[in-house]
């Protein structure tokens, strides 16, 4: 199963991304989905959770493709299994730590000559656009 | 006014009051609107005025209505019966409520409190107190929410009523939102016992819906799967509806199916959101579990 994107602060981190982006206030923002300032101010920050319709609204209003917002988010995240990872390899003595990392490149360079055109969708996201043909 | 007429609208009255205690909400209205009939043709104003305000708190439940308000209003201006007042309070937060405006809602809600403290009653204290945390759980402040809850709860130690089950389904989802599983499930299942033997069938879909979402959290799917299920089942609002939709999908998604995780969220899509269908795939990425606030 893909790992999905789960953190709320950074949501409301992208959201006052992209608001920052289109040069609005949050007030602005804030009027045009229809909630007040002080709660985009805490959605923002993390603290603040809204109702499917909100959630809905502001996507709608940065008018951009969802695959894009979140592909963009994706990359910026953290999965539980990303920290793990990370976890793992800090915890290896530095010898393995050097071998793991040229396995890392040797793994890209063999990618890059297997698969010349990369694929931009996760395989999750090919399945729904297959199913949505 | 004649004795018999008034013991003809106390009757009205008390069958609307009895209906609303079991959830039936519709006869609880008719008996209410007759009541205020009859007011209007041979009461006085305070009479008037409470028939109104009983008829109106239904009326909200029912139909899409906010013509109520400014006579409400008007109510809680110039009227000195703390009854009538505390009714009309309730019933603006109530409005509030529905149209989404938290803040406002609050406002009228401390009157209701305030009001409901003067007159000494301890039903309408933990109403007012349940509604207060309604509205501070919509606007996610899950701590001060609790304390409202539990200041209700206290109210109805032993009481087996609709009004202190719905309390304990919100307060049940509240822990759940908080980490706090294990109360969480406890007061969701203790609501749901509840509603089970007063048979409100129609309040059921709520603790089914939060039980969904309780599961989901603890990661037992299938539990999670039939609670949702139990939830659409039941449910008839379109808030209840579109949250189980998007638990069912979004449960059926982390448990590695994602086809039927699809065919949930299509269905919300095209059911809620016709205009929008690049949602199915959004959700299909993105877990939103911690975004989402379903009494929001």
């Amino acid at each position: 199963m893909v790992q999905k994107i789960r953190q709320i602060q950074l949501v409301g981190h992208k959201i006052r991304q992209l608001r920052k982006q289109r040069r609005l206030t949050q007030t602005e923002l804030a009027g045009k989905i229809g909630i007040q300032q002080s709660d985009l101010s805490r959605m923002e920050k993390g603290e603040y959770r809204v109702s499917l319709d909100t959630l809905f609204r502001i996507l709608g209003e940065f008018d951009m493709g969802i695959g894009e917002f979140f592909d963009e988010m994706a990359q910026e995240s953290f999965t539980p299994r990303d920290v793990s990872l990370v976890r793992q390899f800090n915890n290896l003595p530095p010898e393995s730590q050097n071998e793991v990392q040229e396995f890392i490149s040797f793994k890209r360079a063999q990618r890059t000559l297997e698969v010349p055109e990369p694929r931009a969708a996760t395989p999750k996201h090919a399945a729904n656009q297959g199913r949505e043909r | 006014m004649g004795d018999t007429n008034f013991a003809y609208y106390e009757r009205l009255r008390n069958a609307g009051l009895e209906a609303l205690a079991a959830a039936r909400l519709t006869e609880a209205f008719e008996n209410f609107d007759e009541a205020y009939d009859w007011a209007q043709e041979h009461g006085d104003s305070l009479l008037q005025d409470q028939a109104f305000c009983s008829r109106s708190a239904v009326a909200v439940e029912l139909f899409p209505v906010d013509e109520p308000l400014a006579r409400l209003r008007a109510i809680l201006m110039r009227n000195q019966d703390s009854w009538s007042c505390r009714l009309a309070a309730y019933t603006i937060a109530r409005i509030y409520e529905l149209k989404k405006s938290c803040k406002k809602g609050l406002f009228y809600a401390r009157i209701a409190r305030d009001l409901s403290y003067q007159l000494g009653r301890e039903d309408w204290i933990a109403s007012s107190h349940n509604m207060m945390g309604n509205l501070l759980l919509a606007e996610s402040f899950f701590d001060e929410a609790y304390a409202e809850y539990q200041e209700g709860l206290d109210r109805f130690e032993t009481k087996d009523t609709v009004q202190r089950a719905i309390l304990l389904e919100n307060v049940g989802y509240c822990r759940v939102v908080q980490g706090e599983m294990k109360d969480g499930f406890r007061l969701l299942f203790e609501s749901l016992r509840s509603l089970r033997r007063l048979q409100a069938d129609g309040y059921q879909a709520y603790p089914h819906l939060s039980l969904c979402y309780a599961y989901m959290e603890s990661g037992r799917w299938p539990q999670a799967l039939r609670h949702g299920m139990r939830a659409l089942a039941l449910g008839k609002d379109r808030e209840l509806q579109k949250n189980a939709l998007y638990l069912l999908g979004e449960t059926a998604n982390l448990m590695g199916d994602p086809d039927r995780a699809h065919d949930f969220l299509l269905k919300l899509q095209q059911e809620h959101y016709p205009d929008a269908p690049h949602i199915v795939d959004f959700l299909m990425k993105v877990d939103v579990r911690q975004f989402i606030n379903l009494k929001a």
